[in-house]
């Protein structure tokens, strides 16, 4: 007898190609169907959603619970549980991110091209991007990110999140489309799938054709999957980083420098992993490092290579640097520790294990924050200051979808501005080439 | 329903490795990995909301589907465990 384990396998269904086919007419169609960026549809939209979220909450939440729930029954450890559940202080963030995207709109404009060629004036003219997929997992708050900045400026969006928050994702696709319907805009621009076999993953990878470009924000092993897929990929690495302290730094601020780049988001994407510091000040700084410890009432692990002295104090741990520990993120409260000969060979230690993220530089000699800033080649370099720094928010670069490390279109805050292209327009006012 | 397949263990093994190494971002030859590594300890960060980009990827790996809740409700302690569930999978092409 049939029942929901006999389920054959994705790839055995017989009308497994049809359902992309349906499901990508669908969203391209609203896609042409939309009008163009800068409509004022798009503002009313981002406001919509700010209203309609909160409209919604007690349906998202109820959902919510429902999905907190089942993935207790289902055994899942507290850390995931923690990862779905939805709170009002979500909801805050949420809305703000609307009101914020709101504001952001009229930075993604035409700009007029100098030109002194035959044409009278050229346009640089955004355009969306087109149809946009994003693939994550757990966290429901992107199904909103998602929503939001891709849709704002122009583009359709499939969002494929986890099987475990189909239900929040599911009342969520209802206060967006009802969103949708308030600004004018077409609901086929934002589908939430229901793909809990993830039949439908596999089979939209495989459609560069249609797909125009592809957004994972989740593990790693999921944003590995992601890159075999021939769609054009705006994704993170991970962040490898490092700061150098060079022994021209002032070293209080190195040392607080180095807190700050950690202890907030010891996990986070934009968190130092590996000091590097001149071996003249390396006792000094860890001094430093030691006090700013024990005035904040903190606990850090430091990896030190054999020889390093480690002054016994509150808060500051020692722990021997594995070689595997060189290049790796810890996720946790620590940092490796690497003496280095200048700047030279800490230049070269980034080159060799740096993700090309965040990279930064504590220096007051001119001429190393040169060689830092000129020969680093990462997403952000970070002069005299903490990496955390690295946010489209924070640094005034607008809202952001993303961190990218990729090598094309766009690196570091994915902000509004990097989810269109371009194209030009020439008023040739008559003009012929002859 | 299609027939299950028989995964073999050594080719899950280099699979599960290459996953985990990848999943802690570690930059280290997945063969050095020992399957008595735990897979949250000093070496693996591997925790459960990696599990269904792992699943994914061991799957396209290994050219098989595997059972949506392979991950779930069960404990892994080492890499060794991981690639034992894996191989014991029913899994399908």
């Amino acid at each position: 007898m049939p029942d929901e384990r006999s389920v054959p396998d994705e790839r055995a269904v017989p009308d497994a190609s049809t359902v992309p086919d349906e499901l990508l007419a669908r969203a391209r169609a609203a896609h042409t169907a939309a009008p163009p960026l800068g409509d004022p549809a798009y503002d009313r939209y981002c406001a919509a959603l700010a209203g309609q979220l909160l409209a919604h909450w007690p349906q998202i939440t109820a959902a919510n619970a429902t999905d907190v729930e089942e993935a207790g029954r289902a055994g899942m450890p507290p850390t995931l549980v923690d990862r779905i559940r939805l709170t009002d202080a979500h909801r805050d963030g949420m809305v703000a991110l609307a009101e914020r995207t709101r504001r952001e709109l009229a930075t993604v404009t035409d700009v007029e091209v100098p030109v002194s060629g035959a044409a009278r004036a050229v346009h640089r003219v955004p355009r969306p991007l087109g149809l946009v997929m994003m693939v994550y997992e757990a966290r429901p708050t992107v199904t909103v990110d998602g929503a939001l900045l891709p849709v704002a400026v122009g583009n359709a969006v499939l969002l494929r999140g986890g099987k475990e928050t189909a239900a929040t994702n599911a009342a969520l696709q209802r206060a967006l489309h009802d969103a949708l319907t308030d600004a004018g805009l077409p609901p086929g621009l934002v589908t939430v799938l229901d793909d809990p076999h993830r039949r439908l993953l596999r089979a939209l990878l495989k459609r560069p054709d249609q797909v125009d470009v592809l957004i994972p924000r989740g593990s790693p092993a999921l944003v590995d999957y992601c890159r075999t897929s021939a769609i054009p990929l705006i994704a993170s690495g991970g962040g490898a980083n490092h700061l150098y302290v060079h022994h021209s730094a002032d070293l209080g601020l190195a040392a607080r420098v180095t807190l700050d780049s950690k202890l907030p988001e010891p996990a986070g994407c934009t968190s130092v992993e590996t000091v590097l510091v001149d071996r003249a000040v390396a006792a000094p700084y860890v001094e430093a490092l030691a006090q700013e410890l024990k005035e904040a009432d903190a606990t850090l692990t430091v990896r030190t290579e054999p020889g390093t002295t480690i002054p016994v104090s509150p808060g500051l741990r020692a722990e021997p640097l594995a070689p595997h520990d060189l290049g790796r993120e810890f996720l946790g409260p620590v940092v490796a520790l690497v003496a280095v000969d200048g700047v030279a060979e800490a230049l070269e230690h980034v080159r060799a294990h740096g993700s090309g993220h965040t990279e930064g530089v504590l220096a007051d000699d001119a001429d190393v924050v040169e060689a830092f800033r000129r020969r680093v080649d990462a997403a952000m370099v970070v002069v005299n200051g903490s990496l955390r720094l690295h946010d489209g928010p924070t640094l005034g670069l607008g809202s952001e979808i993303a961190i990218a490390t990729g090598r094309l279109h766009v690196r570091g805050p994915v902000t509004l501005a990097s989810l269109v292209t371009y194209g030009y327009v020439t008023d040739a006012a008559g003009a012929l080439r002859g | 329903m299609p027939p299950n397949l028989s995964l073999d263990r050594a080719a899950v093994a280099t699979v599960v490795k290459k996953t985990v190494v990848a999943e802690s971002r570690l930059s280290i030859a997945p063969e050095s990995v020992s399957e008595d590594e735990p897979l949250v300890g000093d070496l693996l960060h591997v925790n459960s909301l990696g599990f269904v980009g792992m699943l994914v990827r061991i799957e396209d790996e290994l050219d098989a589907a595997l059972p949506d809740n392979l991950f779930v409700g069960r404990s892994f302690r080492t890499v060794g465990d991981l690639i034992d569930v894996v191989t014991t999978a029913e899994a399908t092409r």
